[in-house]
This record gives C-alpha cells, structure tokens and sequence, in this order.
C-alpha cells in the first residue's frame, strides 16, 4: 500500500495561506466596522476622565511628589505595624510595600501622607520605638507652592510635547489624512491608559508625568512603520503591507513591553520613580497595540482605498 | 573579514566610552579625601579635597576600613599627635590637638556617578519666602550657603541655582552621603544674631564684627556642665568664645560706659544685660561684670544649652546647637527668610538595595530579550549582532554620562533602559525590511528602515525635550538619558549594524 505523505510543514503553509485569504477578505470587508471597538473604549475612557475630573477636580490622583507632602520609606518595617494607630492621627495616610526581588521578603513600606515630616516622623517613631534615621530611611518633602507649579509644568511639557510630536508627523508625511491618524492613535494611547490608571486608584507622580512624555514619542514608532509601509506601493497588495507591519510592529511592541513588564510584576524593590515609568510605558504599549492595528490600520487602509494606492 | 567605515567609528566610540567610565578604578588602592574643614589642622598642612591617600604614619591604606582602623587608633592616645599622610600628591605632615579634620570615603569603583536617590544623600530645593529671587540673588544666596557649609564641615555638597518653566529661581542643595544633623536649619535659617544692650546693637554675626569664633578647642569652646531636671529630661550648657573685630569691640566700650553699676549678692554688674538674638528670638542673656565697663573687650563668651532623653542624647543636641550657632556666627546672616520646598534624605542603604534590583532587572530584561530575537529569527548571527548594538548603545550612553559626569539617578536609568528598547526596535525594521521584500534593492530597502528609524527618532526627542526645562530640572536625567541614547543609536550603532546586516545577508 502507498501512502501519499504531505510533509507537516506544507500543510502548514496551505493551511495558513488560506487562513491569510480568508483573513484579507473577512478584513476587505470588515475593516471599518474595527474602528468601532477602539473609538468605544476611547469615548468611554474620556467620559470616565470627564466624569472623575468632576468628583476629584483634576484629571489623575496625584501623589505627594505633585499635590505636596511627605513620602517615607521604612526599612523592615510591615503596614500591620503602623497602619491603624498612624490612621487615627493621620486619616489620609497611605502605604505601598517594597519587596526583595529574590527571596520576595518584604523589605521597606512607603507611608505617604499630606503632612510635613515635622508631623509625621515623631508619629511614626512614636510607634515603631526608634528614631529615623538616613540609614534605615528615606524622607521626602515636597512643598504644596513647589508641587502645584511642577504639577501645572509637566501639564504644560505634556502639551508641548504633544505639538511637537505631531509637527515632526506632519513633516514625516506631508500629507494630512495619515499624519491625523498617527495623532490620532498617540492622543488615544494617552486618553486610554489614563483612565485606565484612574479606575485602578493609581497615584502618578512627577516620573510617572514624564513616562506620559515618553509614551507620546515611544508609541508613534509602530504608527510610523505601518504608515510608511502601507503607503508605498510596491507589487505586494495593501493588505499584505499592512500585515507584514504588522509582523514587525507586533514583535517591536513585545519586545518592549517585556523590557518594561518584568520592572513592573517581577520587580517591586525599585525606586517608586522607576516603577512608574514602566508602569506608565506597559499600559501604554499594550494599549498602542489596538491603536495602532485597529484604529490607524483601519484608517490607512480607508485613506488608502479612497487614494487608488494599491 | 574587511570592516567597513561604520563599523570602525562604532568599535572606537565603544573604546573612548570604556576609557571614558574607566571600570578599572576599583583596582586602585587608597581613600579619597572628600572634604577639609576650614580651619583644620589639615588645611593647614595644605591637604585639599580629591586627594587620595595612599598610607598614614608609614602603614598602607587600601581602603575605608584601613583608614579608620589607623586613625581611631591615633585617636585614642592623648596629646599633640604628628600625622605623615602618604597621598597621590606627595606626603604632608600633621599636627594636631583633637581632630585632623579631614573627611574620607572609598574610592568610586568608575566613572559612573548615581544619583541620590541610589546612592544615597540629601537634597533641598529653596526659595525665598514672600518674594521672587532674581538670578543674581540666586548667585548671593549659592555663595552664602556655600560658606556655611564649608564652616558646618560639610564638604560634599553642590549648590546650583535652578530656574523651571515659570522662570521662578530656586536654589538646589545636593549632599551625598549621611544627612547631616538638623539640615533643614543649616539651609533654612536666615541666622541673623544680634548682641544687643538695651536696644543698642554691640555686633552682629559675620565676619564685619566677629573676628573668629573659637571651635574644635577644649580650652575655649565646649560643653560646661550637664544636669537632670524634676521631669526627667537631661540639659547640657555649651560655651564657647569669639573674638570681636576692634570696630565692634569699640561700640562694646561706647555702650558700656554710659551704664551704671548695680551691686548684687553675686558681685557688681552693669544695669543692662547683653541680650543675644537669633532671628529676633531672645537666646541668652549675659550679665557684664563692673570691670568691663567702658573697656575694649574683644573675647565675649556665648553660652546656650541642649536638651534630650537621656545625658548623651543631650550632649549630642547641645554640641549641634553649639556647632549651629558657631555656623551662624562666622556666616553672618542670610539676606532674607528662606523657605524650604523640597526636603529629601536619602537611605544610603535602600539606595543600595535599588542599585542591586536595578542591576539583577536590567541583566533578566537583556536575556529576555536575547531569547525572544532568537525565537523569532532563529539565527545565531543577526541575534548576536542586536544584542551587540543594544550592549554598544548602553555603554555609549553609560560613557557620555560619565564624560559630561552626570549623577545618574533612577529615572536616568530607565531612559537607558527605554533607549536600549528603542534600539532593538529600531534593529527590528532594519533585519525586516532587509530580509523581507526582495524585490526591491537591498539599499532601497535599508533606505525604507532609516525613514522609520528617523521618524521614530524625532518624534521621541520631540517628545522627551519640554522635560528639560520643567519643575527645577528634577526630570532632567529622564530626558538627557533618553536622547542621548537614542542619539547614539542613530548616529553610530544603527549605521554599523545596518551594514553589519548587509554583510550578514550578503
């Protein structure tokens, strides 16, 4: 008896041949309607931040380095211990634990409350039955007058760095539909993760402001790839130019978030600058993947059917 | 294998970088001198800061615990000591009562500065209270503070003025090491002290009417006598002498001579006390003996008292209080009040702890990424090639750092880490575009992946640049990081690999 044996990896291929065929024109069909999904979260994301803005009178939770206060980090010491009598004495007193990357012990707790370190180390020494001193903790004070005009500063770098970019865009491309879509998926890329850290009760300091900075430039990349790729014409069609950006982008975009996602899960002994920054950049780049393969990829495609570019 | 152009400007800006960071500074023996106390005995020897000291007495120092395994041993015996310190700039000779006053610390292990928030350290944002700074009383007020350090005996500290998007004027204080005792004092107080008689002033501090100010001298300046009051706590009076100038010494006899003398039981003593202020607060008031009526005194002496827990708690505040008001004294006063903003003492040893994650984070982030290009790719080649670019970009950077000798601090180090990302991205579109779309010229395609790469470039340093200007330049490090590595990217490693890939394709 003989057997016509088809080698694994040819299967393989026809197979996912057809899957790309019946893929291009599911997508030929559908590609408008994908806008929809983004364009929702989106709305929804600006509604809640409206809608926060009215009970909170701002946009975010701003922690002490940008409302005013005293951060305290602790060495060897457990929220249990000083949780309940600090609270008495100091209702809006908060706590972030910090913990060996290693063994996962925890090695320091970060109380932050609005008071002046006058107030608050006496309280806490009071409770702990030794003084603090530089060598088992870190004291930072920021004053209300020099954390409202930083806050109102980084408001304004975040705007200025917003225009820029999308002046450097607009040069990119010199035409107005791709480059409105790139700015487009950057302002989302923002609005989204925004919300999102809100609805979480995140509180973004100053660093965290400045990883918003970053996400502006650091996102665009991917929009960038897809644009240039699916605008010049070449003998592959359109969707294939999109979907191979996308096979360069998607691995771009994981290959930083797992340069940024292990600071955040893995790692928690980090300075809180630091965890922020990568806090901040994870939700973002997790974000831009829908940004920019949904929303930007839809509008190409729209921009470049309406063009004649195949 | 014939290395193009590239390629050598990427191996010999790696070579300047390595030389630049200098990772083999920790092979050096010795201490560094980090600071001497004006008017030490040291000083006058003419040992200066940023020596390093190689023996002492003969015996080798290799380091911190050398150092002070010689010196407390010196310490313990009594009487005038002789100290031949061996140093990187010939030998000096010491002598000296009490204390040498010379400030060591290790030697840096490289070129690479951290920041305080890894290293550990003080930190003070201020400004002038109820009015705006202008720069020039910024630069007062740099000059003032430094003065009062250098008297405090704090010699690694950096005062600059810093100015932020609003053009407001501050000024920062930046101290490594251990926060010295009662800090917000030693920045804050404006320190105008005032001897008075009834409401005529006999001098004031600065160096106009105080000649000198006794200190580190048991015969002129010390703690006189400690006590326990009814409730517990333990007191301690300090006392020490200063010397007037002749002009103050003068209105002391002017002033004098116009009182009269009361007789007590104690003894006879003029009909006013000489009050002393300190920011218009009464601090002592003393008796003036019958005998300095109308006299030229130069020497007053100026007592005050600590407090605390127990009897060394209450020496240990009454020799700050002494150290203080000694500061104040040879200082003079600030111009106006201050106000401090920004208060932050670092832990040494949690920044240590950072430094460590920091470390053990960037190497799992580096494997991670190794795996991952190789998954993808599967070839031994391009993989080696874009962990090569990412090591060359992080060295580049770690060594302009060390060049331009920026303090790293912790957002300074995710900017690196964020631009060895944008790296390897940037590496991503170059393999892709050259291995994909043959149809094309390979120098078509590579042209193709420099517009992205370009693009991708100016809009991250569009972004990251308002940062260098806002809230006293705290996020500076965050930016200048960023678009120094990326910068590098561009200009050196993304050419050389982008003809690396076209040798490997080839």
């Amino acid at each position: 008896m003989t057997r016509v044996r088809i080698p694994a990896r040819a299967l393989l291929k026809m197979e996912t041949q057809e899957t790309k065929k019946n893929f291009s024109r599911w997508y030929d069909e559908n590609y408008k309607k994908i806008l929809i999904l983004p364009l929702i979260l989106l709305v929804i994301s600006l509604a809640y931040l409206v809608y926060f803005y009215k009970d909170n009178g701002d946009f975010i939770h701003k922690d002490v380095s940008l409302s005013g206060g005293t951060s305290i980090t602790v060495q060897n010491v457990t929220q249990e211990q000083v949780d309940s009598v600090l609270r008495q004495e100091f209702p809006d007193v908060s706590f972030t634990k910090i913990s060996d990357l290693a063994s996962g012990r925890e090695i320091a707790l970060i109380i932050e409350t609005a008071a002046s370190p006058e107030e608050i180390v006496p309280a806490i020494e009071n409770i702990l039955g030794f003084a603090l001193t530089d060598e088992n903790s870190t004291v930072e004070f920021t004053g209300s007058s020099l954390s409202n005009s930083f806050y109102k500063q980084l408001i304004i770098a975040l705007i200025i760095s917003f225009v820029l970019m999308s002046i450097v865009i607009f040069v990119l491309f010199k035409s107005f539909v791709p480059s409105i879509a790139v700015i487009f998926a950057a302002f989302a890329d923002i609005v989204i993760p925004l919300a999102f850290l809100d609805i979480l009760g995140v509180k973004i300091s100053a660093a965290g402001i400045a990883a918003f900075l970053m996400l502006i430039g650091y996102s665009v990349d991917t929009d960038i790839l897809l644009t240039s790729r699916a605008l010049k014409s070449s003998e592959d069609s359109l969707n294939e130019r999109i979907y191979r950006a996308f096979k360069t982008g998607i691995f771009m975009t994981l290959t930083a978030l797992v340069a940024v996602l292990p600071a955040f899960f893995l790692v928690t002994g980090l300075p809180h600058s630091f965890r922020q920054i990568f806090l901040i950049l994870s939700v973002g780049l997790f974000v831009d993947i829908l940004n920019t393969w949904l929303t930007n990829a839809s509008i190409i495609k729209w921009y470049a059917n309406k063009k004649g570019i195949k | 294998m014939k290395l193009s152009l590239r390629v050598w400007i990427l191996i010999i800006a790696l070579l300047l970088a390595i030389l630049a960071i200098a990772p083999w500074s920790s092979l050096k023996k010795g201490v560094l001198v980090e600071g001497v106390e004006s008017g030490s005995p040291a000083l006058e020897a003419g040992i200066k800061s940023g020596m390093i000291i190689l023996g002492v007495d003969g015996k080798k120092i290799e380091n911190i615990q050398d150092y002070s395994k010689v010196i407390s041993e010196k310490s313990r015996l009594n009487g005038s000591q002789k100290t031949i310190f061996e140093t990187s700039e010939g030998e000096f000779i010491v002598f000296s009562n009490e204390s040498i006053g010379v400030t060591v610390s290790s030697l840096p292990k490289s070129n690479i500065k951290t920041g305080l928030d890894l290293s550990g350290g003080s930190r003070a944002i201020i400004k002038a209270k109820d009015r705006e700074l202008t720069s020039s009383d910024v630069n007062d007020l740099v000059q003032i503070l430094e003065n009062r350090f250098n008297a405090f005996g704090i010699a690694d500290v950096t005062i600059s003025p810093v100015s932020d998007l609003d053009g407001a004027n501050f000024v920062l204080v930046e101290i490594a090491g251990a926060t010295p005792q009662d800090l917000k004092n030693l920045i804050s107080q404006q320190g105008k002290f005032e001897a008075k008689i009834g409401n005529e002033t006999v001098f004031i501090g600065g160096e106009k009417d105080i000649a000198s100010v006794c200190r580190n001298d048991a015969t002129c300046a010390g703690i006189e006598s400690c006590s326990q009051a009814s409730d517990g706590t333990h007191f301690c009076n300090f006392r020490f002498s200063i010397y007037l100038s002749e002009a103050a010494a003068k209105r002391h006899a002017e002033i004098t001579s116009e009182l009269t003398v009361n007789a007590t039981p104690q003894g006879n003593y003029l009909s006013e006390k000489l009050d002393l202020y300190l920011d218009d607060n009464l601090v002592d008031s003393l008796l003036i003996s019958e005998g300095l009526k109308g006299r030229e005194t130069t020497q007053i002496s100026i007592s005050g008292s600590g407090q605390g827990g127990d009897r060394q708690e209450a020496i240990t505040n009454s020799e700050d209080e002494m150290h203080n008001l000694q500061t104040i004294l040879i200082t003079g006063s600030l111009p106006y009040q201050l106000e401090v903003v920004k208060l932050d003492s670092l832990s040494p040893s949690l920044g240590r702890e950072f430094t460590r994650n920091i470390v053990v984070l960037g190497l799992l982030v580096f494997v991670i990424i190794s795996v991952l290009l190789f998954v993808k790719y599967r070839k031994m080649k391009i993989t080696l090639a874009v962990i090569l670019t990412m090591l060359s970009e992080a060295t580049l950077t770690l060594g302009i750092a060390a060049l331009i000798s920026w303090n790293l601090d912790a957002p300074s180090i995710a900017g690196i880490i964020v631009g060895m990302g944008t790296g390897v991205n940037d590496q991503i579109v170059i393999i892709d575009e050259s291995v994909s779309n043959k149809r094309i010229t390979l120098k078509e395609r590579i042209k193709r992946a420099l517009f992205i790469i370009f693009g991708a470039f100016f809009t991250i340093v569009a972004a990251m640049l308002p940062l260098f200007w806002v809230g006293a330049g705290m996020l500076k490090g965050f930016a200048l990081t960023t678009i120094i590595s990326v910068t590098v990217g561009i200009l050196i490693t993304r050419p050389a690999f982008a003809d690396i890939i076209k040798k490997i394709e080839e």
